[in-house]
């Protein structure tokens, strides 16, 4: 009998409730954002949205307060780093024109179809995450938008994540800073591909797997066109790097987006990564071949049949 | 204790779990990118006032809420708590309810907390290691943590301290 007063009740409910929560744990990575846990992160959103936003209204002007203040040090840098990107833009702006123009003529030659303006969904930062460790925003909108698993979020700078999960009403972002997040983009300079991930820090870790010339800092890096629509900017490269020994090259970016700065953003909804041209031969150094035929997708990762894997790759290995 | 205890308790908590999320969430009010771990604080705030049972329960809930609020696999932060507040009512018995040793309390314990968050998360698959900023999140919390405890332990005690009668019957 001995045996079974090891532990006051204390004790045995902190194990029982520990082992609940491994449980937990262990159901909600294997189902991948879906059932149980989907559920009661809805349930819980459903009560704490009403809370959340009435928090947010409050708090924002104190917030905004707050955040300029320790703001002001980097103000002056920051000014000046724009006023030099804004010659660069100005320049960038009439180079553009006269690619816009060589783009027109290819695509009539080619007898392409200019691409649409993606719809775009319209949301605003409810909340963010629950500590310094998450990677994460929750948005206003949600699948009664048509919002889905995937979808690109963006703002006026750029790139800022995917949507992770979806509710009726509301919606998860995970930001490219979280490093469960990678993104296929291209150096713009060069047009070389590379894979840009989260480093838990404020930048990207940039991947070039083949890399004939050197990423040069201040290159802008913008998506490649797989799970994400092509050409959204996701930031700058931040120091020059080259593949000396022939195993590709890493360097750091910055990000375009200023995410502590999240108010407003977009959604893209309807776009799909199978419509998207295959950059898994360019990452590997050889020439693009169009669209995948046999469905694999940019990452060369073959779909599951899981339903929230229907956009795969790019992300989300845990 | 009573009911009215552990119901003010769990108010509290949510109300922690909101301003967590809305007000000091990553992107709000987080200086140098940190922001304090408010729920952790009031847990142990209030679960200092409660029988053992009800205390553990309540940090399990603070976990779980953040979890579900959350970016990372549910159940993570709530290891956590329930672990810390554990170790706290053991502690709590041994040692003098004086201000110093709340504060070495707070901040040891929000280090503990953090600590066991990203080892259970890395066990998940989380990717919490790939830089150092791990250290930053881990500890600057803890120092954080305690103005607002200066603020939140002097309000538990006010509201349900004051009827608390409670030895730990190990």
């Amino acid at each position: 009998m001995q045996s079974f007063r090891r532990f006051d009740r204390p004790t045995t409910l902190a194990i029982v409730l520990i082992v609940v929560a491994f449980m937990l744990a262990t159901f909600d990575v294997r189902s991948a954002g879906a059932g149980v846990g989907t559920t009661m992160r809805e349930g819980a959103q459903t009560l704490f949205s009403p809370l959340q936003d009435v928090a947010s209204a409050v708090t924002r002007p104190v917030v905004g307060f707050i955040d300029a203040l320790s703001d002001i040090a980097s103000l002056r840098d920051e000014n000046d780093a724009l006023r030099s990107e804004n010659e660069d833009l100005k320049r960038q702006i009439d180079e553009f024109d006269s690619v816009q123009s060589e783009l027109e003529q290819l695509m009539e030659i080619n007898d392409l179809e200019a691409p649409q303006d993606l719809p775009t969904v319209t949301a605003r930062i409810a909340s963010a995450g629950s500590s310094s460790f998450d990677h994460v925003r929750y948005i206003n909108k949600g699948a009664d938008d048509g919002i889905s698993m995937g979808d690109a979020v963006i703002d006026e700078q750029g790139l800022i994540g995917r949507i992770d999960l979806v509710l009726d009403d509301r919606a998860r972002v995970r930001l490219i800073l979280d490093p469960n997040v990678e993104v296929a983009v291209l150096d713009q300079s060069t047009s070389q591909a590379g894979m840009v991930r989260g480093d838990n820090e404020n930048d990207l870790v940039l991947r070039m797997f083949s890399a004939e010339e050197p990423a040069r800092e201040g290159s802008v890096v913008v998506t490649a066109g797989s799970r994400f629509p092509a050409g959204i900017r996701v930031g700058t490269i931040t120091r020059t790097a080259a593949d000396d020994a022939g195993f590709g090259l890493d360097t750091r970016v910055k990000p375009a987006v200023s995410f502590s700065r999240l108010d407003f953003v977009k959604v893209i909804v309807g776009y799909s990564p199978l419509d998207a041209p295959s950059i898994e031969r360019e990452v590997n150094g050889e020439e693009p071949a169009g669209p995948n035929p046999d469905g694999a997708n940019d990452e060369g990762v073959e779909p599951s049949s899981d339903a929230d894997a229907s956009v795969p790759g790019e992300e989300e290995s845990g | 204790m009573s009911g009215r205890d552990i119901g003010i308790s769990l108010l509290f908590v949510v109300l922690a779990v909101v301003a967590q999320t809305a007000v000091f969430g990553d992107g709000r009010i987080n200086p140098f990118g940190v922001s304090p771990s408010v729920v952790l604080v009031v847990v142990l705030a209030f679960a200092r006032h409660l029988d053992p049972e009800p205390a553990i329960l309540l940090g399990f809930t603070g976990g779980m809420l953040l979890d579900l609020l959350g970016g990372s696999p549910l159940g993570l932060w709530a290891i956590s708590y329930t672990v810390v507040v554990y170790i706290a009512l053991r502690f709590k018995e041994r040692a003098e309810d004086g201000p110093a040793t709340l504060a070495v309390g707070v901040v040891g314990l929000t280090l503990v907390a953090n600590a066991l968050f990203l080892i259970v998360g890395t066990l998940f698959g989380e990717r919490f290691f790939t830089s150092t900023a791990f250290i930053k999140n881990m500890i600057v919390p803890a120092f954080y943590n305690l103005p607002v405890a200066l603020v939140v332990f002097p309000l538990a005690t006010r509201l349900i301290g004051s009827r608390r009668n409670y030895i730990w019957s190990a």
